[in-house]
């Protein structure tokens, strides 16, 4: 039989707040056990929850970004369930009053992923099982999230990673977090269900809980579609249950599950009173969302005619994009500036992480300097290369290292000099070219592009040697 | 509605507490008089509740919700104040010994 | 009706005592009427004699406020920083708050003297003060009787004059029933006049913090003090009151007083006598009397059983012996050490209203119970709405009956709930409400009228209770025991 792969994931984003959601305590990551807490992050009797603003805003952004409809009124629930990470045994969710509804997220096939809803909830704290103890954290109680609920549009595990790499991207742009899957400030919850090809009825689900990296989403999900299709092949039953996914062993099994059951006893949460957001303000988040990121890769491609795999490197980390477009709008042409960060700046650059936080010393003015020089072929691309190589290391301008005397290049008797200084140094591919190795002729322009600094024309050169050569003898 | 004994049993699990089979039974039948006094309130809202949200009609605006800023976390030594101290952190012991 | 809290004020002021001669005699009081009547639970004598000391110094600098250097009490469920407050509930034992509620820190600043933490029925779920882990407290005016609940130890306290006055929080009736039965004043505020930042939770929508004081302008004076917004408590409010003591002596010509006959349906004869003779009195003062109707009252109970149990159910999840309080001796698991913990440190009612709370939220039946509450809450308040539109306060008993006998037990589970009858409507509604002795009954136990205004009103209410006690006789008498002023 085939089956037809549904899949809806649910995401949770931590928000890059200062504070907590509804205390003043710090976000800050790490930090001794216990020591970013108060009365209210950690369940005191008698505490009582202020909802910061930010967290309203920042959950708006993100609506924004995914083309969400925004609830100018929304409030806070309550979902209850006991658990020693949850300092009030319940968490402060939303339930039927969610803050946005009905976005989407386009794959690159045209394809549109329907999100459902996103909602602002609390983070739990951390328990560390050791010494036949339960040990608990609460600094990241209360750590503010919001969590993104897809349509059950997702058709394969391709389609699970690359729509939560695009989340994760969009996310990124709409500044609401840095999104690290590994660090856990993105986790996504994937539900899958197999249904006979070609039928209407959705089979049952399972639901693999925190999975922390794209190639996880897919790897996971590959496990999980062959088990269900293993368990139903056989006429088996899928039971709805929670999934836990180990990367090591590239493998699928349920999860012991906390005594549990989901009744989650939602009602709206009396301290914290329901709060609007007016119209003007929803428009005015709008304006300062930066251009998304795949509107920019399509305009990267189709307006600035870079090659798409340039255009690809170039548009998926925020910092880069907006260094590059800051070169542009000093002058750069688009050719050579982003030639000259995805050739020598990404090469500082190992891990994506460098890329996403992009710390370089130069400003993109300076950066610019340096391209219009190459743009006015006032120096040429390895010149360019090297200086900027230099000036990444020094932070210094591009006047440090190119005097204008260095720009004009080197004339005609120098060159002959030059090349004649390599034929004294080199007898022996001297008598190589004249034995008819002309490759040996390499050898010698390393010497002559040391001594110019780069500036000498190797064409030139090339048949100065030659006509030096051919005078010997 | 009546409430059954195993309703009861579920309700206890939910809200983390246990009880006697003695404890139990007086519950079932002193619970069907306290839900027999809620129900009259069944009595009175005519047609379902579909329509109505379960929240109050007070509202705040965003304007007047919480700055984001930082006020100085309290120390640990006052978090963990009722606890035995296990080097700042909660703890409870999860293996018998 | 002595005016405790002004003239101890006078007498510090003018130097005639100190602070901490006052506290010796109180702590003297307590000394000797607590061991029988149980009004403090806990007693913090070393941190009253330095607050008195404190409160000294500032006397002595001419600008200290009414309430500074006068000895008062709390109830157990408002949290003091490193005293203890348990709610009188096994669970919380030895649990010591390392922050102060709003309303301590504001006394706190004015140089208030806290003589200890005050008996209460367990969570303030009660209605007579029996729930307590401590044992209930007795009515001083007649100790074969209950004091009334919730807030019974600050009523018990503030009858035998062992405090000036006492903080206690009304979620269905806790301040104004027991300040009934023991024949003192309690103000109910509006929901949001004070903040409830350190207020250990029962119904947080109907929670509100108040006054049990001995005469009306006592309470004004407390309640001046501790009202006001606080960024800690969203649902707070800030409310320009103006001069509160000085709307106490407005007369009540032409005040539109509202009465319900729906308030007074099966209650006690006498008690119908003596509060239709007040009403009397303020329509020979010039008063006009509305009679009006409230169909939607006779919801109230249930509505408000639902709601406040729901609240609490999830309240109270948080008692799970991890981060305070009891915890179990043994245990085979985290999951095994919270349902024994929980099971042995709740007492039966508290096990009671969980179970109701966590059934009307449970799945199937949300609808039926605490959505429908929920619409018949908002009646509920557009009646009283209504009402103040034609009336500036209504009057109504405080209780159906007077204090009970100790260890009485009625026909069915409910009939305790019963008696909350009259409170519990001002709570759902979150409008303002005060209790002042009204006469006594055939058994000469004190009688409570119940004045009830219009959000964030609390002067006309005030300022009619004032009235009344001012032009009415004396009916309950001065109790013989405690510190004598
Ligand atoms: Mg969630
Ligand atoms: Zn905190």
């Amino acid at each position: 039989m085939r089956y037809e792969v549904v899949c809806g994931i649910e995401t949770h984003i931590e928000l890059a707040t200062n504070t907590k959601i509804f205390c003043n305590c710090t976000t800050a990551f790490g930090g001794d056990p216990n020591t970013h807490c108060c009365p209210v992050c950690t369940g005191q009797p008698g505490s009582l929850p202020i909802l910061n603003k930010k967290v309203v805003e920042y959950a708006v952004r993100a609506g924004l970004a995914v083309h969400c409809k925004i609830n100018n009124i929304s409030h806070m629930d309550r979902k209850n369930y006991v658990y020693p990470d949850l300092p009030k045994a319940y968490q402060i969710s939303q339930y039927d009053e969610p803050i946005c509804e009905h976005g989407y997220i386009m794959l690159d096939s045209g394809k549109r992923i329907g999100i459902t809803r996103i909602h602002i909830e609390e983070d739990a704290g951390k328990l560390i099982h050791e010494n036949g103890y339960t040990y608990i954290d609460y600094n990241r109680g209360g750590v503010p999230l919001i969590e993104i609920v897809s349509e059950p549009d997702i058709s394969s595990p391709e389609e699970a990673k690359e729509y939560a790499e695009k989340l994760q991207l969009i996310m990124r742009y709409a500044g609401i977090s840095d999104c690290k899957m590994q660090e856990g400030s993105m986790r996504c919850d994937v539900n899958v269900s197999l249904r006979e090809a070609g039928t209407k009825e959705f089979g049952t689900r399972t639901e693999t809980k925190n999975v922390n990296s794209l190639n996880f989403i897919q790897k996971a999900m590959y496990a999980e579609i062959e088990r269900q299709t293993d368990i139903l092949e056989e006429g088996g039953i899928i039971v709805q249950e929670t999934m836990r996914y180990d990367d090591v062993e590239d493998s699928i099994s349920p999860m012991r599950e906390k005594e549990n059951s989901d009744d989650y006893r939602y009602f709206p949460d009396p301290d914290v009173i329901r709060f609007e957001i007016a119209q003007e303000k929803v428009e005015e988040i709008q304006k300062s969302l930066p251009e998304l990121p795949f509107d920019k890769l399509k305009r990267y491609i189709d307006e600035l005619e870079l090659p798409e795999a340039t255009a690809r490197q170039m548009f998926r980390y925020r910092r880069v994009a907006e260094f590059f477009e800051e070169a542009l709008a000093e002058g750069a042409s688009v050719k050579n500036a982003s030639n000259l960060i995805t050739g020598t700046i990404y090469a500082n650059m190992s891990i994506e992480e460098d890329k996403e936080l992009f710390k370089v010393l130069i400003t993109a003015k300076q950066f610019a300097g340096l391209v219009k020089l190459l743009d006015d072929k006032k120096i040429n691309f390895k010149m360019a290369q090297s200086t900027l190589q230099q000036m990444l290391e020094s932070g210094k301008a591009v006047e440090e290292y190119i005097k204008a005397e260095d720009m004009e290049g080197i004339s005609e008797d120098d060159l002959t000099k030059l090349c004649q200084g390599a034929i004294d140094a080199n007898p022996k591919a001297v008598e190589d070219i004249k034995a008819g190795k002309d490759r040996a002729i390499n050898s010698m322009f390393g010497f002559i592009m040391k001594q110019s600094k780069g500036k000498a024309d190797v064409k030139k050169a090339e048949a100065i040697i030659r006509e030096l050569i051919s005078k010997m003898s | 509605m009546a409430v059954t004994k195993i309703e009861i049993e579920k309700l206890a699990k939910l809200s983390r507490l246990r009880f006697s089979d003695e404890e139990l039974e007086k519950f079932t039948s002193e619970f069907d008089e306290i839900i027999a006094f809620a129900d009259t309130i069944n009595q009175s809202v005519e047609g379902g509740t579909d329509n109505i949200r379960s929240v109050g009609s007070e509202l705040i605006s965003f304007e007047e919700l919480r700055e984001d800023e930082v006020i100085p976390s309290l120390p640990n030594e006052k978090i963990v104040s009722n606890v035995e101290d296990k080097d700042g952190f909660f703890s409870v012991r999860r293996l018998v010994k | 009706m002595r005016e405790i809290i002004s003239s101890l004020s006078a007498k510090l002021h003018s130097g005639e005592i100190s602070s901490v001669e006052l506290t010796k005699e109180y702590i003297k009081a307590i000394e000797a009427s607590n061991e029988s009547i149980n009004a403090y639970v806990h007693t913090t004598f070393d941190a009253a004699l330095e607050g008195a000391e404190i409160a000294d110094k500032l006397l002595k600098t001419g600008n200290a406020s009414a309430l500074c250097g006068i000895p008062m009490t709390l109830k157990d469920n408002i949290c003091t920083d490193g005293l203890l407050t348990t709610c009188c509930s096994k669970i919380l034992d030895g649990f010591k708050p390392y922050y102060d509620a709003a309303v301590w820190e504001k006394l706190k600043a004015e140089g208030a003297v806290l003589l200890g933490k005050t008996n209460m029925d367990e969570f303030a779920m009660g209605s007579t003060c029996e729930s307590s882990c401590y044992g209930a407290p007795l009515n001083p005016r007649n100790t074969a009787h209950v004091t009334g609940g919730s807030s019974g130890g600050g009523a018990a306290a503030v009858t035998a004059n062992m405090a000036a006055y006492a903080l206690g929080s009304d979620t269905g009736g806790s301040i104004r029933q027991p300040a009934s039965y023991c024949g003192i004043v309690g103000l109910k505020p509006t929901y949001g006049a004070v903040s409830r930042y350190g207020l250990i939770a029962y119904g947080s929508s109907l929670d509100q913090i108040g006054p049990m004081t001995y005469s009306v302008k006592d309470a004004a004076i407390v309640f001046d003090a501790i009202k006001g917004y606080d960024r800690r408590d969203q649902t707070s409010k800030a409310f320009d009151y103006g001069n509160i003591l000085e709307a106490l002596n407005q007369d009540v010509k032409g005040k539109k007083i509202g009465v319900a006959e729906d308030f007074f349906e099966g209650i006690d004869p006498d008690m119908k006598a003596q509060i239709f003779e007040a009403i009397k009195l303020f329509e020979k003062n010039g008063a006009e009397i509305v009679n009006i109707k409230m169909p939607a009252l006779k919801l109230a109970l249930p509505v408000y059983y639902i709601i406040a149990c729901a609240e609490a159910s999830s309240n109270l999840g948080r008692y799970d012996g991890i981060r305070y309080g009891h915890r179990t001796a043994s245990y085979e698991s985290i999951d095994d050490m919270i349902f024994k913990t929980r099971s042995e440190g709740f007492g039966a009612e508290v096990k009671r209203r969980i179970m109701l709370g966590t059934y009307v939220l449970s799945s199937g039946y949300y609808d039926a119970y605490y959505k429908k509450a929920i619409v018949i809450r908002e009646e509920i308040n557009r009646e009283f709405n209504d009402i103040f539109t034609k009336c500036d306060a209504l009057i109504a008993p405080t209780a159906p009956n007077t204090a009970s006998p100790l260890n009485f037990r009625g026909a069915s589970s409910i009939e305790m709930y019963l008696s909350d009858i009259c409170t519990v409507p001002i709570n759902i509604a979150g409008v303002p409400a005060i209790s002042v002795p009204c006469g006594k009954d055939a058994k000469g136990l004190p009688i409570g009228m119940q004045i009830i205004g219009k959000k964030f009103d609390e002067a006309t209410i005030l300022n009619m209770a004032y009235f009344y006690e001012q032009n009415s006789e004396d009916k309950v008498g001065i109790y013989e025991g405690g510190v004598r002023i």
